[in-house]
């Protein structure tokens, strides 16, 4: 016995030091992980690489300003869509709401970090997909046009928030670091590039997860970005850029030339099954249907540190009488003895289910903005009647009567007010629309200085707040950075 | 054959012949002065002598011959008595028949007769040398047990051997009658006669301090022999402690160690570091080793948030609690630290922030013996804030209205309920009597057998513990654990084998959320808490919505944690050849940790239950290591000294496994512990990771004559957690001592000086304490509850480094230690400094690169240095009454070094060259502008502004880092009692509670209490205030904010505090002997009893006003042994 135990040890001993060390520190990859080439040797890991960024859309808290997902809330703070209650005691959110932002309040990551931690991945992806052998044909053709997709459509989002920005296409942390900005009119460049290639990429219809198989008429999901939903983005990046020209040829791809879209009465534009969405993400997150809804609509009791935002008494004055989206799309609760209005585009809120029946999906595009963009392209091209055909489209669908009938004696000034108006009524609370639009047009400081003291007495409006700032920490981490003219 | 050589350098033969002609010299110095004259010569000699002395002889011969005699006074001392019957005899053969018999020779020339001693003959030579002995013998302990590894030296020669494993030992050719030196670590030295057969040698247990064992890596060494830096901490200090982890007994102890208790929750966190923080962000533990067997320095993500962490975060995500509490300090016999390289080299990479060695108890051979020691006690939270009483806060808050232009109070349940009408202002509750004001109750028992013979000797022990918590509501952490050892010799000594285990059961219930903060800020005139029917008040308006989200709701929700954890350990070993001994230990540990962290609707307001759903979160965690290590050791005698030789090898593997499961939907209350019952279960994260590390290591130590000690250690490591091309790495170190006290000089010319060391150390030692897998650039899944059409979701969780190397510390290390008066005065001192480059650092990167952070080894170097001294002394020591006081103190100082790329980097923003990691830039506050009633600061410039500018105007440079700490211990015993106490104190600043935690007088997150001293504030202009203007809104938020980074935010937070006070009493035997019991203890403990310090904050170790502080203590219990 006892011998046994020495030998045993004489020969554990002898294995030590005859064995090759190197084999004892050998491991594989943990289990809980993939590697970035192999995620890109098979389908389904490379289309869940992709889809994440559209989770993540679908998913953000729209109270943080992080995500673009949550523009809806702070750009609408920002602008004169919404109202901070001021009880619910958060410094930054009030901060974009007063227009008071600065270096050290911003924090981080902001829309700065968490678009670029996407570019990231949007960058990586191209890069390994076009070095991916392994893949389906199909899958590679339209994972690329994805991803070409998303640079455009982030591109597009930064520019419009901080003006210059760097333009980063690679992955090589260390030129990234060090990297410096490139004008507005670069980054556009860029996106109109990936743009272009994205819709002769993608497919032209709407796929299902394998990213190969298209959805029967009667169940389609429309959560993957497509030919027309790269459209639809080249139409409003022209509309951006002044090119009437090609924003009305892009816009009408998708008005006249698909007869998968149409407007849809009010009440079912945000459903899953609308037929006026271009482009969709779909809530995973548990409880609940859309963010949206989760934030914007008020308790009986009014807001309070769940619900910090109500919708700005000057936009619910602004409706037309009888404009059925005030009814539509506007709630209100009276509480304390005072009416408040919230967006109630959304209307299913958190559920005390975990998985609730989703029926609202989270729309990114949809039609209505492109008759807008159109009337608006076509006004500046001098074709009238077209535009208010066009944004007759959607006062029809509004139940308000009709520009054409008093139409004759407009000017084109008060013909693009209208149009202006018709985008602001339209589109409020989505995406930020109405804070990048006062800026497209050039119409932000005479908005915003009426409209900032409004807000909150003492504060005043400085033309320099219409881009937000970049942290303390960012431009020292990389001084190569300069802070956002004005800050 | 063997070169002897004298510290001169000069050969020792040599030093014999001049020996020998001294003593010539000597000889004839004598003679000479020797006045003998001839009385007369040539005569007849007549002799008639019996038993007389050869000198009496001589002078007889003297007078009758009248020759001289010439000789040396010591001859006589070997001569014999002379018998003699001459009569009219020549000189020459009355001289011949006189020295026949004597060891004497004579030579006769002219009148002379010269004496001298006789050179002996061949044969003579031959003899003597027979008569030389072989001394053998055993030496033991005074529980006859062998002591092996003994060294026996001939004080004359120096000769050395040691005793084998049966503690025998054999001495060839010692003169009879010379004498022994036997020494042992950690016993008294003994001097013997040699003799052939010397029986059992017994050797005293050492009383002295520096004779104590001390374990290190590998081995044992004592104070007085080691040459390095190591403290020992025994089980008679640690037990005198009612603490429930380990760690904190060590508190104010040991030099050069600062531990930091994270909060007063039984399980909280503690941050561990010897020598300071080597590592800017990654992994600064040290390595704890129980019983030989590397332990877990930190647990797996899942943890209460409300214990505070350790001082580690693991891929940005906190780690919480810590792994020392799943150890029963009664179960430790003692605690070693290591802290510099020449201790800690041989632990290779791991052993960067130094080594905690922990030795569990261990059976003695003898009489079973039975211990049981039972304690209960009180915990409570020992110091409350001053904070506003209902007056004050309404005056203030009616004031921020007022300064704010509001003229109506926010209406509804969410506005401003303390002065819209929702609140009764007449009430004033202390909350924090309320929240944190509860005694908790402290339950302790343990109990051991231990036994054994001469071949076996075995301990079990076991014990219970319990501590409850001082917040509402039932919460209690309960210990159960198992400890035993088991040792077994073979008969032939060769062969051995030791076993084992300790095993802990833990059942912590904890609440959610740590109700201090609250406690502070709660309105005192928020509503009563409880409605008269015993049900939570939640205040309903006149429309029925809550008013007051009550605090106590959230002692609803429940944090179960159970652990289970097991170390073990098996030891082997086998001497081979005599001196040579193969071991190896196998060592394995595995703890299991499963939490119910249950959400129930009762923590919610009542209308707002239907949306939050019950929930709970399941965590299961699960780490997993096992080692193997198998040793050679080898010693021999080389000259005057031994050399201990060991080879080793180690290999190591960890596996963690970990999940976190939220489950949600259930029915009822009742049905929550039960994931089967949830309507929805989401998996929230997982771990799944292995680490590999292996080793070859080896040392050399030579001790000469205990006057010269030389130590050194090699080691080449192997780690998974690096790329495939950087994966292994040496590491070196050496020590040296030079005892000066066994110098001859020294004991004959300063006896005062009883020990003496000056000794140094230098060498390497590594660091890959970053978590596993860091080098892989990896996709983690994404959990969905919905999926994205049903794809399984991939995210980036990291940027890849595939160059990741070692960390490396270089270690200088030097000491002096003394010992006056036979050691009852000891002094300790060392410098430190140490190095460390190559940092594996988080290197924070600009988020347009998609992260806020790398992990890569950066070329800045950290530099630690410091000083530390301990004295120790037994001021009084008679046979009633003794008194040892004990003091210690660090002095660290951390300096960021050697940044050549500082500018091109992306940490310049946070790490200040040449200044300590730990300081900060802040502002330098200039009070309240008397005219505008705004905090001003100072611009770089000097002049005072509102809008200080951040990237300019931080002008004053602040460091968080303590500036010296220490403790100052006393041990009085008298007639059977027994008293210690320990202070312990630092010397820091922190951010204080005034303006560093908290906006004063600014209600930016609501409605809060504030302490009262803000009540100084400014009114109307000329008003020379402390506090700026109060407000409500955001209007004046940045100088509010200004103030909390200006140095008006952070004030002294250092502190004396009576750590620890044990009194005991022995109750006299007589006594208990009619209860046959062998000894009995009353005792009275307390921890924490008193704090003095100026911080405005609950706690100046906690640092935070939002945790519970350290509770303060007090037990009494009974120690009986049987």
């Amino acid at each position: 016995m006892k011998d046994r135990i020495i030998t045993t040890i004489y020969i554990l001993f002898f294995m030590l030091i005859v064995s090759s060390c190197k084999k004892w520190v050998d491991v594989d990859g943990p289990e809980t992980s993939v590697g970035f080439k192999e995620a890109f040797s098979t389908d389904a890991t490379a289309i869940g690489v992709i889809t994440s960024l559209y989770a993540d859309m679908g998913n953000q808290v729209l109270g943080q300003p992080a995500h673009l997902t949550s523009l809806s809330c702070i750009a609408g703070l920002s602008a004169d869509e919404l109202r901070y209650f001021n009880a619910s005691g958060n410094s930054l959110l009030n901060a974009y709401y007063t227009n008071s932002l600065n270096a050290q309040i911003v924090g981080d990551p902001g829309y700065w970090g968490a678009i670029y931690a996407e570019m990231y991945v949007v960058n990586t992806a191209i890069e390994e997909l076009n070095a991916a052998t392994l893949l389906t044909p199909k899958v590679k053709q339209q994972l690329t046009g994805e991803a070409k997709f998303l640079r455009a459509f982030y591109y597009f989002y930064l520019t419009n928030l901080y003006g210059d920005v760097p333009l980063i296409i690679g992955t090589d942390y260390t030129v990234n670091a060090r990297i410096s900005k490139k004008p507005k009119a670069d980054i556009y460049k860029q996106v109109l590039l990936d743009l272009t290639e994205a819709q002769n990429l993608l497919s032209e219809y709407y796929l299902q997860g394998d990213g190969i198989t298209v959805y029967p008429a009667e169940a389609q999901e429309r959560v993957r970005p497509n030919k027309w939903v790269a459209t639809a983005l080249l139409a409003r990046v022209y509309l951006y850029l002044n090119n009437w020209t090609e924003a009305e040829a892009q816009a009408s791809k998708i008005i006249d030339g698909q007869s998968q879209f149409h407007l849809e009465s009010l009440d079912k534009v945000f459903l899953k099954s609308s037929k006026e969405a271009i482009w969709q993400v779909l809530p995973t997150k548990g409880y609940l249907n859309t963010t949206d809804a989760d934030l914007f609509v008020l308790m009986s009791t009014g807001p309070s540190g769940n619900n910090p935002v109500y919708l700005n008494e000057r936009l619910v004055e602004s409706f037309e009488d009888n404009d059925e989206r005030l009814s539509s799309w506007v709630g209100s609760v009276s509480a304390n003895g005072k009416t408040y209005y919230y967006p109630n585009k959304y209307k299913i809120i958190r559920s005390s289910e975990p998985s609730p029946p989703i029926t609202e999906y989270s729309t990114v595009m949809r039609l209505a903005e492109q008759f807008i963009i159109r009337a608006e392209a076509r006004v500046q091209l001098g074709n009238q009647s077209g535009a208010v055909s066009d944004i007759d489209e959607i006062r029809k669908r509004a139940g308000l009567p009709l520009l054409e009938s008093i139409s004759s004696g407009l000017q084109k000034k008060d013909l693009l007010a209208a149009i202006l108006k018709e985008r602001r009524m339209e589109l409020f609370t989505e995406w930020g629309h109405r804070w990048l639009d006062l800026k497209r047009l050039n119409l932000i400081d005479q908005v915003m200085s009426t409209a900032t003291p409004e807000k909150n007495q003492g504060s005043t409006w400085k033309s320099y707040q219409q881009y937000y700032p970049l942290s303390i920490a960012e431009l020292q981490k990389n001084t190569n950075l300069i802070q956002v003219p004005g800050y | 054959m063997y070169r002897f050589y004298t510290k001169s350098g000069m050969p020792y033969r040599h030093v014999h012949k001049i020996w020998l002609i001294m003593r010539l010299t000597t000889v004839i110095l004598i003679a000479t002065l020797m006045q003998v004259s001839a009385a007369g010569l040539a005569q007849k000699i007549n002799l008639s002598k019996s038993n007389v002395p050869l000198k009496a002889v001589l002078k007889e011969i003297r007078t009758q011959s009248g020759y001289d005699f010439v000789y040396a006074e010591d001859i006589f001392d070997v001569a014999k008595p002379v018998n003699i019957q001459v009569k009219d005899a020549e000189l020459q053969d009355v001289l011949k028949e006189i020295f026949k018999a004597q060891p004497l020779t004579f030579t006769i020339s002219k009148t002379t007769v010269t004496i001298q001693p006789k050179e002996p003959t061949f044969l003579e030579r031959l003899a003597n040398r027979w008569a030389s002995i072989d001394a053998s013998g055993r030496v033991v302990d005074s529980e006859n047990r062998p002591l092996p590894g003994a060294s026996v030296k001939v004080k004359k020669t120096g000769k050395a051997v040691s005793t084998d494993k049966d503690g025998r030992f054999f001495l060839r050719g010692v003169e009879e009658g010379a004498v022994l030196v036997v020494s042992f670590i950690g016993y008294l030295t003994k001097e013997i006669k040699a003799a052939k057969e010397l029986g059992d040698v017994v050797l005293e247990l050492s009383t002295s301090k520096l004779d104590e064992v001390q374990v290190i890596a590998y081995g044992t060494t004592t104070q007085r022999l080691s040459t390095g830096n190591v403290t020992t901490i025994k089980t008679d200090v640690i037990e005198k402690q009612p603490v429930n982890n380990p760690l904190l007994a060590l508190q104010g102890r040991v030099p050069g160690l600062f531990i930091e208790q994270a909060t007063g929750f039984a399980g909280t966190g503690v941050k561990v570091r010897i020598q300071g923080q080597n590592s800017l962000n990654n992994g600064s533990d040290p390595l704890y080793v129980i019983d030989g067997v590397p332990y877990n320095s930190q647990l797996l993500p899942g943890g209460n948030p409300i214990l505070g962490g350790s001082g580690a975060v693991s891929s940005g995500i906190p780690l919480y609690g810590n792994p020392l509490n799943f150890i029963n300090p009664s179960d430790i016999e003692s605690i070693d630290i290591l802290k510099d390289a020449d201790a800690t080299a041989i632990y290779g990479s791991r052993a960067a922030n130094g080594a905690i060695l922990i030795t569990t108890k261990k059976g003695k051979s003898g009489d079973t013996r039975v211990n049981v020691n039972l304690q209960s006690g009180w915990g409570s939270v020992p110091r409350k804030l001053d904070l506003m009483n209902s007056q004050q806060y309404l005056e203030m808050r009616r004031e921020a209205m007022k300064n704010d232009n509001i003229t109506e109070p926010t209406p509804g349940n969410f506005g401003d309920n303390d002065l819209n009408g929702n609140w009764d202002n007449s009430r004033y509750t202390d909350w924090q009597e309320e929240l944190i004001g509860k005694t908790a109750v402290y339950q302790d028992i343990n109990a051991s057998i231990s036994g054994g013979t001469g071949q076996t000797t075995y301990l079990l022990g076991t014990g219970y513990h319990k501590e409850t918590n001082v917040f509402p509501g039932d919460y209690a952490d309960q210990k159960a654990s198992v400890h035993f050892n088991l040792n077994n010799t073979s008969l032939n000594q060769r062969f051995k084998v030791q076993l084992s285990a300790s095993y802990m059961y833990d059942h912590n219930q904890l609440p959610y959320k740590d109700l201090t903060q609250t406690a502070l800020t709660l309105a005192p005139v928020a509503p009563e808490i409880y409605q008269p029917d015993g049900s939570l008040n939640w205040e309903p308006d006149k429309f029925g919505n809550t008013t007051f989200f009550n605090p106590v709701g959230f002692t609803f929700d429940k944090f179960l944690t159970k652990t289970n954890n097991l170390t073990s350990n098996l030891l082997l070993s086998y001497e081979l050849l005599p001196r040579l001994t193969l071991s190896s230990s196998f060592g394995y540990n595995n703890m299991v940790s499963n939490s119910v962290n249950k959400f129930l609707q009762q923590s919610t307001a009542p209308e707002f239950r239907q949306y939050v759903p019950r929930s709970t979160i399941f965590v299961d965690n699960n780490i997993n290591s096992f080692s193997i290590e198998p040793q050679l050791n080898y010693h021999m005698t080389i000259g005057k000294g031994i050399l201990e030789a060991l080879l080793g090898a180690t290999l190591l593997q960890n596996r963690n496994r970990g999940n976190q499961i939220g489950a949600s939907g259930f029915s009822n209350d009742l049905v929550m512990d039960d994931i089967m019952s949830a309507s929805t279960v989401t998996p929230a994260s997982s771990v799944r990771s292995v680490y590999k590390y292996n080793a070859l290591f080896g040392r050399l130590n030579y001790n000469w004559q205990n006057k010269y000690i030389l130590n050194l250690t090699g080691r080449r490591d192997g780690s998974s957690r690096f790329g495939p091309k950087s994966r292994f790495h040496n590491f070196i170190a050496g020590g040296a001592a030079w005892v000066f006290s066994e110098e001859g000089f020294l004991k004959n010319n300063l006896s005062f000086i009883s020990f003496g060391k000056l000794w140094a150390s230098y060498g390497t030692t590594g660091s890959d304490q970053i978590g596993d897998y860091r080098y892989l650039s990896l996709l983690d899944p994404a959990y969905q509850v919905n999926p994205y059409q049903n794809i399984v979701l991939y995210k980036p969780s990291r940027i890849t480094n595939p160059y990741l190397e070692w960390e490396e510390t270089r270690k200088l290390q030097v000491g002096l230690e003394l010992g006056f008066f036979s050691d009852k005065i000891l002094l300790n001192s060392t410098y430190y400094r140490n190095h460390s480059s190559n940092q594996l650092s988080d290197y924070s990167l600009p988020l347009t690169t998609g992260f806020s952070n790398i992990i890569r080894n950066q070329t800045f170097k950290i530099r630690n240095s410091g000083w530390e001294v301990a004295l120790s002394a037994t001021a009084v020591q008679t046979q009633e009454f003794s008194w040892k006081p004990a003091f210690n103190i660090t002095v660290p100082k951390s300096l960021l070094v050697d940044y050549p790329d500082i500018l091109k980097s992306s940490a310049s923003s946070t790490a200040i060259i040449g200044q300590p990691l730990s300081a900060e830039r802040v502002y330098h506050f200039l009070g309240v502008d008397p005219e505008t009633g705004i905090y001003q600061f100072a611009d770089k410039s000097g002049n005072a502004t509102s809008k200080p500018d951040p990237y300019s105007d931080k002008t004053v440079l602040v460091d968080f880092a303590p500036e010296f700490y220490g403790g100052f211990q006393n041990s009085l015993s008298c007639h059977g009692f027994q008293l210690d106490f320990l202070f312990s104190f630092v010397k820091q600043i922190a951010r204080n509670y005034t303006f560093g935690i908290l906006p004063a007088g600014a209600f930016r997150e609501g409605l809060r209490n504030q302490p009262s001293s803000l009540f100084n504030r400014w009114q109307k202009p000329g008003d020379k205030a402390t506090i700026q203007k109060y407000t409500t809104g955001f209007s004046l938020d940045q100088p509010y904010l200004d103030a909390a980074a200006s140095d008006a935010g952070i004030s002294d937070a250092s502190y004396v505090r009576l750590k620890n006070v044990s009194l005991s009493w022995e109750i006299p035997k007589q006594w208990i002997k009619s209860v046959k019991l062998q000894g009995c203890n009353l005792f009275l403990q307390g921890q924490n009893l008193f704090t003095i310090t100026n911080y405005s904050g609950l706690d100046p170790e906690t640092k935070s006003s939002a945790s519970l502080p350290t509770l303060r203590v007090i037990t009494l219990g009974v120690k009986i042994s049987l």
